[in-house]
């Protein structure tokens, strides 16, 4: 069988804070394989931001951060690697999209300049008149019609929609090997929420991008994600195809967190109590499903 | 302009409602009455406010300020005098502080929490923590007396011969060519300026630090570190760039007072600059000349805020393409 | 408020600002039993002890009629306090009341008290205290006030910018909503949330006044000898640099000393109360 593009293994995360360590991440093991779309889902805090972060190796920096297991990208432990050939995977191999992409783009330089500084990180030196060409023909992917305007333009002068475009096809321009894409577009309203997601989704299926989709949005994983991981409180309590999951959870918290889905027809949104015991339940896997069998 | 018509308002009001006979004090106790009434008239202090003030504008509109009773001049021929020097040690304490202090503040906010901070923050906190009279004193003592590398006081060495062409000495001795003593009034000018800078430069530094942590918070930010882009790329495009202009109004103020606590320096080094004559003037009541030199100062003040307004107009793009649509 | 007090000593940095700050306002208090000279405060002469560098008793040496240095660096600081004291005691309470009627009231009002604001602020703080100190007779009084005048329109642009953000925020309009009077609305929903800017300025301030308090006096605007300044005693010691340098090293470290300290302070409250600069 061929390496995973991202295989998590046994992952932990605390914070060292003046009161002991504040456990964030207990463990958990996830694998995309080339192509695949994964999803994370969890309510906020549940630590999925900050594994998208570590497997960037933006968390690791911080002095209070405490981190242990392992994280594999196409086949190298990443913890191995000097932390300068670590850096020089990010934005090139790896790359991420966010949540507010109006607040993710610096607000004072045009889109043109931050876009020659993404392509820049895979081809140093690239000229001004060829990293124009290249942000174009992005853009054009991305179905933005008047890139040469786009370009110019500050991100404040943008919509969110079209802001969220430009992120995509920066995300997407050097052709990474992994897109972290971390509640993407969750700022925005639901129709252009729902329209760039598509877009996305037609371009990583284009390029055989892997995903990492983060998301507390269950409407939103359904449609884009092939398989997904429930995560709670640092724990991943069930895994499975999407279909499966969405049809037959198994797990206490993903029936509690199906159910609070809001639905026109029903009665506005179910409240989810905070700690009932049956969501510490271990991880609950469907056939042919658990990590064990499908990296074997 | 607003603003200026109510400075010289209320500078003009100040003057007005002290108590003592600005005619008296100008003639001496040994006066006659006589000679004190009709200097009085003179200097049309028998109408009332609204009316002094009405000459006073009139004269000012045609660059008039009146005589000064100390030294008997016209007042705008004393301040031509003695401005330039003020204004040249100014200059060089705002270039000192922007040139110090900013670097400073990034240095900080790049190693943010770590014992570099820590140090950053404390010696510019020191730095704010004296009046400039303080430091004028103490880099006297250090560099002046007890390493003796720089003068004692004065703009210039009596052996160099400068032909005034602006007043400002550092122009003047480029433009006749005089290295020499272009040179010496660099040596005269450093350390008075740096210690009129000193607290400019701390106040800068923690206000760029500030902001800039602030900004190492914002989500475009985090972006740039998960492409990677290099780190002082992002402390100086992503960081820095955007703090600076909330920094810059601020900087623009702490510059301007730096033309009051030049007053304290120029005391020290004994400067040939405003401070002595306006100090003068103000023990004297020499009412034209303290009106007269507040309200230069003003003016002096006010323009350096708008030229920082137009500083942050142009880095801000915000505010330039509003300004280009309207 | 305790909780405050607590971080305060547990952080290094502001504990330092703490013990400075004790020290300095403890001296002032007690000035008259620690002090080994407390007649030196006067116009007292001594001529046989006159000029003398630092040693037992004079632990900060003598000035040139021959008192106690350290004596009056103390008493100095008393003066100091208290001039701090009063001058943030009006200049504070008039600086809000106008800032909060410009930022919440808005209109004319608004206009017309931010333009007046604006002309004290667009004249160098110390020239204006200057000029007003210049024209009145210096005394500590007159000091006071000249300060007081350059100092209250700061509080009104830092509470006019607060009062102006808040205006729109929910809890104003809820109270709008169920009639309350103007003035419960500016003094009790704003004002307080108004009140840790306002404090964190303030300790800062305590330390500007004592350093603008002591620029005056320096320039011969301020406290009139033989009352003890700090900033006098280096004006005068500075002519005799650099063979009496304890004239001018010991009260302008001094003014370094209690600044620092009331800094050291300010920074930290702000960091704990959150507020910006």
């Amino acid at each position: 069988m061929t390496t995973p593009t991202l295989k998590i293994e046994n992952l932990t995360l605390g914070f060292k804070t003046w009161s002991g360590t504040a456990k964030v991440l207990h463990g958990i093991s996830l694998h995309i394989k080339k192509g695949e779309r994964v999803a994370l889902v969890g309510e906020s805090g549940s630590g999925k931001s900050v594994t998208a972060r570590i497997v960037l190796g933006m968390l690791q920096q911080l002095k209070s951060a405490r981190i242990t297991g392992s994280v594999e990208f196409e086949g190298v432990n990443l913890e191995t690697l000097k932390p300068a050939s670590r850096h020089a995977l990010r934005g090139t191999r790896m790359s991420m999209i966010f949540q507010d992409p109006t607040s993710s783009l610096n607000p004072v330089y045009p889109i043109f300049t931050q876009f020659k500084e993404v392509l820049e990180r895979a081809q140093p030196g690239i000229t001004n008149e060829k990293a124009r060409e290249r942000a174009i023909s992005a853009l054009a992917d991305v179905a933005i019609n008047e890139p040469d305007r786009v370009l110019d333009s500050y991100a404040f002068q943008l919509s969110g929609g079209m802001n969220q475009r430009v992120m995509i096809a920066m995300a997407l321009a050097n052709n990474p090997a992994l897109l972290l894409a971390d509640e993407p577009g969750t700022a925005l309203d639901v129709t252009v929420q729902a329209q760039t997601l598509k877009l996305m989704s037609a371009l990583v299926e284009k390029h055989h991008t892997s995903v990492l989709f983060i998301s507390h949005n269950l409407g939103v994983v359904r449609e884009f994600a092939d398989r997904v991981y429930v995560i709670y409180k640092g724990n991943i309590v069930e895994q499975g195809p999407t279909g499966q999951l969405f049809d037959d959870p198994k797990h206490p918290y993903t029936r509690a967190l199906l159910s609070a889905v809001p639905r026109i027809t029903g009665g506005g949104i179910p409240d989810l109590d905070d700690d009932p015991s049956g969501f510490t339940a271990p991880l609950a896997t469907h056939d042919g499903y658990s990590e064990r069998e499908l990296l074997a | 302009m607003i603003v200026l018509i109510g400075v010289s308002l209320l500078i003009f009001a100040i003057a007005r409602v002290i108590p003592g006979d600005p005619a008296r004090i100008a003639l001496g106790p040994n006066a006659t009455a006589e000679a004190v009434a009709v200097l009085r008239d003179k200097l049309h202090l028998n109408d009332s406010f609204l009316e002094q003030y009405g000459y006073f504008v009139v004269d000012l509109l045609r660059g008039d300020l009146g005589l000064s009773l100390y030294t008997n001049r016209p007042v705008m021929a004393d301040i031509a005098q003695f401005l330039p020097a003020t204004l040249e040690l100014v200059i060089v304490s705002g270039l000192m502080m922007v040139a110090i202090g900013l670097p400073l503040g990034i240095l900080s906010a790049r190693h943010r929490g770590s014992w570099i901070d820590h140090t950053v923050r404390l010696v510019t906190l020191l730095g704010v923590s004296a009046p400039a009279f303080v430091w004028a004193v103490v880099l006297m003592l250090a560099f002046s007396y007890f390493i003796q590398i720089f003068p004692i006081a004065g703009r210039i060495s009596d052996s160099c011969t400068v032909q005034t062409v602006t007043g400002f000495l550092l122009i003047d001795t480029l433009i006749a060519g005089n290295f020499k003593a272009l040179g010496n009034a660099v040596w005269h000018i450093i350390l008075p300026a740096f210690a009129l800078a000193l607290s400019g430069i701390g106040q800068a530094a923690r206000l760029v630090r500030s902001n800039m942590v602030e900004t190492y918070d914002k989500p475009f930010i985090e972006m740039a570190q998960a492409y990677g882009f290099p780190e002082r790329r992002i402390a100086r495009r992503y960081a820095f760039r955007p703090s600076l202009i909330p920094s810059l109004t601020i900087i623009g103020l702490d510059f301007a007072a730096m033309l009051g606590s030049a007053f304290l320096v120029e005391a020290v080094y004994a400067w040939p600059g405003l401070s002595r004559y306006g100090v003068a003037v103000i023990l004297r009541k020499d009412l034209n000349a303290i009106v007269g030199t507040v309200l230069v100062i003003s003016a002096m003040f006010l323009i350096v805020n708008l030229i920082v307004d137009l500083l942050v107009s142009i880095i801000n793009p915000r505010i330039r393409l509003s300004q280009r649509a309207s | 408020m305790k909780k405050t007090l607590v971080i305060l000593t547990r952080n290094p940095l502001s504990l330092i600002g703490l013990i400075l700050v004790g020290l300095v306002v403890l001296s002032a208090v007690f000035a008259d039993f620690i002090t080994p000279f407390p007649e030196h405060v006067g116009a007292v002469v001594d001529f046989s002890n006159f000029n003398k560098p630092p040693q037992w008793p004079n632990i900060f040496g003598t000035d040139l009629v021959g008192r106690d240095l350290f004596t009056r660096v103390v008493y100095a600081y008393r003066i100091s306090l208290i001039l701090g004291i009063v001058v943030l005691a009006i200049a504070v309470p008039v600086g809000v009341a106008i800032g909060l009627a410009a930022g919440y009231l808005g209109g004319w009002t608004e206009y017309l008290l931010m333009r007046i604001t604006d002309v004290f602020l667009s004249i160098p703080p110390l020239v204006l205290a200057m000029s007003v100190m210049g024209l009145l007779e210096p005394t500590l009084t007159n000091g006071m006030i000249a300060v007081t005048v350059m100092w209250w329109p700061w509080y009104t642009r830092l509470v006019y910018n607060l009062a102006r953000s808040e205006r729109e925020e929910g809890y104003v309009l809820a109270a709008e909503v169920i009639g309350a009077s103007k003035l419960h609305i500016m003094f009790r929903e704003i004002l307080p949330n108004c009140v840790p800017s306002i404090l964190t300025k303030m300790t800062l301030d305590f330390g500007f006044v004592i350093l603008i308090a002591s620029s005056l006096s320096f320039l011969g605007l301020g406290v009139q000898p033989p009352t003890p300044d700090l900033g006098s005693m280096v004006a005068e010691g500075a002519k005799y640099l650099p063979d009496s340098w304890w004239l001018t090293v010991f009260p302008g470290l001094a003014i370094l000393i209690a600044v620092f300290g009331f800094n050291l302070i300010g920074d930290a409250l702000r960091e704990i109360l959150g507020v910006d600069q």
